[in-house]
């Protein structure tokens, strides 16, 4: 199971370059994909899942051409996009029946079985009579990843899902997707890195439509081992410090911004080392602090 | 603060395209109105100038309703609406705008722009006639024409729409709910128009309640005649006035609503509390609930796509069936329907049975609905997914393209399923409550499952196609509209008049209960076979290019097009375009090829042309029918027949004819067998394009010596044509005359008869009729100059199951080979105009004083034979002594189908549409119709027959006037004074409407010329009059006279209009001659009015009615230029009681000399009256006959 994408570039008509020459090899299991807002993962989802037509490239799962065939893509396809809105006057039991038919699920006992399921799985069943108009933000996601699991999908593109999820919401939305990973290609985009840390075995960060690195989130802290010290600076010296130093990051911690600095050596007595995380792996790859691929990362 | 506001909103909208699109389209469509040819809309015609105040109002009016009330919409829906859907909402309510300021800012802003935009009309009317000054069809450029329109109603219509559309933004926040408002105001529109119909009764409410005021102009100036219409603006008073104010005031409420019922909150309290409700629901998570692995069965085989599409097709219908926008417009659709069922089919106020053919034209009208939610819907439909934001989700569905596009075709087919079994049911119980329980399920289903299922889905897949193409919800809107602009009013202007080329075109027609729907179910077949085909190759196309996902750059939907065009698309576009080109090559066959078509530009040219080259044989003399001996075989079944037969012709002139000239008809079909003379003659010129040959004599015909002519004609019907099918030549019900036989010499029938057409054709403009006193029109009769009267016999036959009939006396009738045969022959010579019928007849005899009476008529249609009997009855009691006695020994009525609503009389023939008479519904007190149109046409056996008029000006006075009052003292025999004045009533609505909108000249009675209005309208209005002033024995002295004197004259001299009146001023006194001449001379009309009526009671107990009234007497000139003239008149004055009954009755009614305008006069009655006025009962013509009368007030 495969999913190839190969120089894929798409240019907007106002100019904008939203992917720019992107190439990503794809296994079974979870795989990240972390960017800033605006980097261009939206529309390499998009691309992946059939809605729009690159300017350039191909994309290929298994023996088949994303492009030229996407009704075979849909047919293994589980998508939850970023947001989505759904007819009114129709209840969640009635909606997911109605998909599992658009899917290609026939059999009316068994779409019953998968659906009631789903409900269940997501924790949606006593709600499902409810009109979908009426349903929180949380419960919609629920509802999204429902749909996006019916036709037992082997290629699983979720955008950006915890967006807006209250934290209690975000965990058990998590728990959901770690069970995915087993059987099928799950494509989690999101600008939350701890939602990678916590999910994902193979990671990519996007930012300004390339590619800056592909491997696992493990490795690549491992990069960083060694090479990321802290130090809690007044307000009013942290423009000197960000001239002197490559900064990586800086947080307000009770008030008092606390930054991150990516170095070979200790630049100097008064930083800390730190043990890195994704966080930092992250904001170092966005600052162009580390390029390339952790060469640890196995084949 | 409300300053800035206003100033934000000009600043945004001036930059904004559209004010200026929307603009630009009003200024051009105004400026085109005016100024180009191949744009109408309501402008000026004839002698009506383009820019006349009356025209330019027209424009204005329209303009501003269409597409005005629609861009209207758009301008004064969003201004609140945008902020909701920009979301800016939050930020302005938070800040300290109050709601007035904010509201009215915004109000006031749009509607500058609005008005701003609708001063495009304004501007591009006075630059259309700018451009045109000079022209001949223009009067010189007057500003207050222009503006006067634009305050009058296009500035009031501004505020009123912009009122509404504000209110229904503002407090829905929701632009359907603003576009629902507009199609509300359609409804009142229309509902207006609906009660408008034939009742004189509602049309102040009519112009009261239009909310746009076109039939408020319309009422207003329904009089107006050519003069007042170049001359007058509509002004600012009464009815228009009250129009105006009602309206205004509706959007007074409306703007105060607005600002009473708008919340400046982002989210509507109501709904809050709503949405709370679900949240209150605690969720508990299933602790490690692990699901049951199932591995769906997934399959692509048929059986999932039929599931597909009818689970999606069920969705999509319940998603338009439960929309609040369809349930208005289809419940509005009913209710119009329910309005115009109450004034259904009338004639002067008598209504038609309702039976299942006329219903269906009367649901018909719901069509106009079928179109709005067509136009809306597929739009909707489309844009389901996206406008719910679903669509992302849907779109990576394995779902095939095809098949979403199916479940959408088919849900909304659902939609028209569901409605035309409604309107089935509609049209049902409309039948019920009319009393007519005949209902032909099977003609509801067959017609409603053919021609409007086929109309439906026709435009649904345009819909669908255009909204695909243009991807852009409300531009699609605009482009379909566009459409049927386009289809209506442009196509056929550019010379793209066949119908091939007009979509969807080639319907049913009406039904006749004779005929069904008989000749026009072929083509239609074959036209709807062809639409579809063209409907497929826009599913196809629809197909390729559907959106799906998220990029909609033409380019790449373009690319995508490509590779969806694999084979089961190659196949089914080719399936389709085989399909289109194959049916339209046969129609194109059959319309083009069997048979002749022209477009109606180069009918004209042939028409001017003939008249070019052939005119100059106008005057020759030629020899005359002087028998006519035909047999004419019919072949219902086919639709042809053979008509074989001989014209003895006689040179009745005193010099000797070298040359015949013979006209064939100009009927498609029709083909000369041969044609030869029992002396040597030979063609020495063919004009082959007119069917007009010279044949010439070896030796001249001398003077008194007769020729034979032997000839052959073959009528075909082949395939079928573009136009109008031949109605004449019928399944059931057969019926033509003699123009399908040839014809000698030159006929000016087939001249140019427009002034604007003659002028485009380099024509001279001419009067349809020769003078009153030239000799040549002297010499011939209304009937032509081919003969004066003629010996008849015919041989008929026709189909075993049908009935065939033509003038004359049945000699024979027999059966042979399967076919039906009839010989006619006329005792006495008769008149050159004859019919020819076929149909399958009931037949209902009576006689009367040994006189034959007899009526065809189809089965099923006895609803008024009575009637029609009586009518023949008393026709002939009537004029047998009054006139002079009736020449035949039989009368007979023949039904024929509703193609056509007229009866015509022939020789002891009657032929009578079954659309009027055979199937009204004569309740108590209505106007007998039947009986009426029975008796006039039995007084054409008299007028017309007995004497028929010169071929000069003026000669309908004779025959159809003096039919029109030789009817109405039958009827007055027979029916109360109130019925005869509701008719009369009628006839002066139509006789002062139908010289409102002549388009050339008015003439008065003794010039007339074709003119209905004024030789049947203001024919029995006179006449009738002229009985009342000078006695029905009078004036029936004079006709009797008149008849005597020129009945039968065979040759030479017919009489004239000038003839007629000497014998009308012989019995008239002195005092009256003066009538004479404002009835039949001169256009003469009055203004009756009664100012105040009181009364005082004398000691005796009589009353003393002191009456103060006005009386004007106005000549008109052709164009309706009029002057006040002096009076010198005898008009009624009469008093009214009332009945314990509590009706009207007359205590006094005398004709008074009046000399002056100024009238006071006390009349004495016994009783206590109630009402009294000047010309109570209108006999004279008065443009508001309402104000002769006023109630009394005690003084």
């Amino acid at each position: 199971m495969e999913l190839r994408i190969d120089k894929l570039s798409q240019t907007y008509p106002n100019g904008v370059e939203a992917l720019k020459n992107v190439s990503l090899r794809l296994k079974r299991g979870m795989f990240g994909l972390l960017g800033p807002n605006g980097a261009g993962k939206s529309t390499l989802m998009r691309i992946l899942s059939t809605l729009q037509q690159p300017t350039s490239g191909s994309v290929r799962f298994n023996e088949f051409d994303v492009l030229r065939q996407p009704e075979e893509i849909r047919k293994r396809l589980g998508y939850l996009p970023q947001e989505f809105g759904v007819y009114p006057r129709i209840n969640a039991e009635t909606l997911l029946d109605h998909l599992a038919v658009l899917k290609g699920i026939g059999d009316k006992k068994q779409r019953k079985e998968i659906v009631e399921g789903l409900l269940v799985k997501t924790n949606l069943y006593s709600h499902r009579r409810k009109n979908l108009s009426g349903y929180s933000g949380g419960m919609r996601q629920r509802f999204g990843i429902a749909q996006a699991l019916l036709a037992n999908p082997s290629l699983i593109i979720v955008d950006e899902p915890t967006a807006g999820l209250d934290p209690a919401e975000r965990n058990r939305f998590l728990n959901l997707l770690s069970e995915l990973g087993q059987e099928a290609i799950v494509i989690l985009s999101t600008h939350i890195v701890e939602d990678v840390k916590e999910l994902c075995s193979e990671m990519a960060i996007i930012n300004q439509g390339t590619i800056l690195m592909q491997g696992n989130p493990l490795d690549s802290i491992k990069l960083l081992e060694g090479k990321v010290w802290k130090k809690r600076v007044p307000k009013d010296e942290l423009t000197a410090y960000k001239e002197r130093f490559e900064v990586i990051s800086e947080k307000l911690i009770a008030g008092q911004p606390q930054i991150h600095i990516y170095s070979e050596v200790a630049p100097d007595e008064t930083m800390e080392p730190v043990q890195p995380d994704l966080e930092d792996v992250y904001f170092s790859y966005i600052t162009g602090k580390l390029q390339g691929n952790p060469q640890l990362s196995p084949a | 603060m409300i300053g800035n506001v206003i100033k934000f909103e000009l600043q945004y909208r001036l930059k904004r395209p559209a004010t200026w699109l929307y603009f630009g389209i009003l200024f051009l469509m105004a400026c085109l109105a005016l100024s180009w040819d191949n744009l109408t809309v309501g402008g000026g015609t004839g002698q009506v100038k383009e820019n006349a105040p009356v025209a330019l109002a027209t424009i204005s009016l329209i303009l501003s309703v269409l597409p005005g009330f629609f861009l209207m919409s758009g301008l004064m829906g969003v201004p609140i609406v945008r902020d909701r859907e920009y979301k800016t909402e939050s930020m302005l309510f938070t800040t300290t705008l109050t709601k007035g300021q904010y509201l009215f800012g915004r109000y006031i802003g749009s509607l500058l722009i609005t008005l701003l935009v609708f001063s495009g009309i304004l501007f591009g009317l006075i630059t259309g006639s700018l451009i045109k000054t000079g022209n001949e069809d223009f009067l010189a450029f007057n500003l207050w024409h222009h503006l006067s329109p634009f305050l009058v109603f296009v500035l009031p219509n501004v505020l009123i729409g912009s009122a509404l559309f504000f209110m229904g933004g503002a407090l829905s926040r929701n632009l359907l709910f603003v576009f629902m408002q507009g199609i509300l105001l359609l409804m009142v529109y229309l509902l207006a128009d609906g009660l408008l119909g034939e009742d004189l009764e509602n049309r102040n409410i009519v112009a009261l309640i239009d909310p746009f005021g076109l039939n408020t102009s319309n009422v207003v100036s329904q009089y107006w005649t050519i003069a007042q219409k170049n001359t007058q603006v509509y002004a600012m008073e009464g009815l228009v006035l009250f129009n105006r104010l009602i309206w205004l005031s509706v959007a007074a409420f409306a703007l105060a609503a607005t600002y009473f019922g708008y919340k400046m909150e982002v989210v509507s309290t109501r709904r809050k509390g709503k949405k709370s409700k679900t949240k209150a629901t605690v969720e508990k998570l299933l602790p490690n609930f692990v699901m049951h692995q199932i591995s769906p069965t997934l399959t692509d085989g048929f059986r999932i796509r039929l599931q597909q599409i009818w689970g999606l097709a069920r969705l999509y219908f319940a998603e338009i069936f439960k929309s609040v926008p369809f349930i208005a417009i289809a419940g509005a659709g009913m209710v119009i329907m329910g309005v115009n069922a109450v004034f259904f089919n009338t004639i002067y106020g008598t209504p038609v049975y309702a039976s299942t053919g006329l219903v269906l034209e009367l649901i018909g009208g719901f069509n106009l609905f079928f179109i709005i939610i067509i136009v809306f819907y597929t739009g909707e439909l489309l844009w389901r997914e996206r406008d719910v934001r679903f669509q992302q989700i849907f779109d990576a569905t394995p779902t095939p393209n095809w098949v979403t596009l199916s479940a959408k075709f088919l849900g909304f087919t659902m939609i028209h399923v569901v409605m035309i079994l409604l309107l089935i049911l509609a049209g049902i119980l409309i039948q019920i409550f009319k009393g007519f329980p005949e209902i032909d399920l099977g003609l509801y289903f067959r017609y409603m499952f053919s021609d409007t299922f086929f109309f439906l889905l026709l435009f649904t897949a345009l819909g669908f196609f255009v909204h695909t193409l243009v991807n852009q919800k409300f531009v699609g809107h605009a482009v379909m509209i566009l459409f049927f602009i386009v289809n209506a009013f442009v196509l056929g202007e550019i010379g793209l008049e066949h119908k091939m080329f007009n979509y969807a075109s080639g319907g049913l027609g009406n039904y006749s209960d004779m005929n069904q729907y008989g000749h026009y179910v072929n083509p239609f077949n074959w036209f709807q076979l062809y639409w579809f085909g063209m409907a497929a190759i826009l599913m196809v196309v629809t197909l390729l290019f559907s959106q799906r996902g998220t990029d909609m750059l033409m380019k790449t939907r373009l690319k995508l097009a490509r590779y969806r065009y694999t084979q089961p698309a190659i196949i089914g576009s080719a399936v389709a375009l085989m399909l289109f080109v194959g049916s339209g090559c046969f129609v194109y066959y059959n319309t083009n090829v069997l048979n002749e078509y022209r477009t109606s530009d180069q009918t004209k040219e042939l028409q001017a042309n003939y008249e070019k080259e052939l005119s100059q044989y106008a005057e020759l003399t030629q020899p005359k029918i002087v028998e006519t001996n035909l047999k004419v075989d019919i072949y219902p079944e086919q639709r042809d027949f053979e008509a074989e037969g001989y014209y003895y012709l006689k040179n009745l002139s005193d010099e000797p004819i070298a040359d015949m000239h013979i006209q064939l008809a100009n009927q498609g079909g029709l083909a000369l067998d041969y044609l030869r003379f029992d002396r040597e003659a030979t063609i020495s010129k063919a004009y082959d394009e007119f069917d007009y040959f010279i044949y010439s004599f070896a030796e001249r015909l001398s003077p008194g010596d007769s020729v034979k002519m032997d000839f052959k004609v073959l009528y075909d019907s082949k395939g079928f044509v573009e136009g109008n099918p031949n109605d004449e030549i019928a399944f059931n019900g057969t019926f033509f005359n003699s123009r399908y036989f040839p014809s000698l010499g030159y006929n000016d029938g087939f001249e140019l008869g427009s002034d604007d057409d003659r002028k485009e054709y380099d024509l001279p403009v001419k009067e349809p009729q020769l003078p009153r006193d030239d000799p040549r029109g002297l010499a011939q009769n209304l009937f032509g100059d081919d003969a004066d009267y003629i010996r008849f016999e015919i041989k008929l036959s026709t189909s075993a199951d049908q009935i065939a009939i033509a003038p004359g006396y049945l000699q024979k009738e027999w059966e042979e080979d399967g076919r039906r045969h009839y010989h006619y022959k006329m005792d006495q010579p008769m008149v050159n105009f004859y019919s020819i019928l076929s149909a399958r007849y009931e037949k209902l005899e009576e006689v009367w004083d040994s006189i034959n009476l007899e009526i065809y008529y189809h089965k099923g249609h006895e609803y008024n034979l009575d009637r029609m009997m009586k009518g023949m009855k008393q026709s002939l009691a009537y004029y047998s002594k009054n006139f002079s006695p009736y020449q035949y020994q039989q009368m007979r009525i023949m039904e024929f189908p509703r193609y056509s609503s007229f009866a015509q009389s022939f020789a002891n023939t009657v032929p009578f549409s079954e659309g009027i008479g055979f199937t009204q519904e004569i309740e108590e007190g209505a106007i007998d119709m039947p009986f009426y149109v029975t008796a006039h046409e039995m007084a054409h056996q008299w007028w017309g027959h007995q004497v028929p008029e010169a071929g000069v000006r003026g000669n309908a006075m004779i025959s159809e006037s003096m039919s029109q009052y030789s009817a109405l003292m039958v009827m007055k025999q027979e029916y109360s004074e109130e019925m005869i004045q509701k008719f009369l009533a009628y006839e002066l609505d139509r006789y002062l409407s139908g010289r409102a909108s002549e388009t050339k000249k008015e003439r008065p009675l003794i010039e007339v010329q074709g003119q209905n209005y004024i030789h049947y309208r203001k024919g029995a209005i006179v006449m009738y009059s002229l009985q009342d002033y000078i006695g029905e024995d009078s004036v029936n002295a004079a006709l009797k006279r008149f008849n005597q004197d020129w009945a039968y004259k065979r040759q030479g001299r017919y009489p004239n209009t000038e003839d007629l009146l000497k014998y009308f001023r012989a019995v008239t006194p002195d005092s009256m001659q003066y009538l004479i001449k404002d009835m039949f001379e001169t256009i003469t009309l009055f203004e009756n009015r009664t100012k105040e009526a009181t009364i005082t009671e004398s000691s005796d107990g009589q009353y003393t009615v002191h009456l103060s009234a006005e009386a004007i007497k106005y000549r008109a000139d052709s164009l309706g230029n009029e002057t006040e003239i002096p009076l010198t008149d005898w008009i009624d004055v009469g008093v009214f009681g009332e009945t314990e009954a509590g009706k009207d009755t007359l205590l006094y009614l005398q004709k008074h000399p009046i000399r002056q305008k100024e009238i006071e006069l006390d009349i004495v009655v016994p009783i206590k009256p109630t009402k009294a006025g000047i010309d109570p009962i209108n006999k004279l013509i008065d443009r508001n006959p309402d104000d002769n009368v006023k109630a009394i007030i005690e003084s």
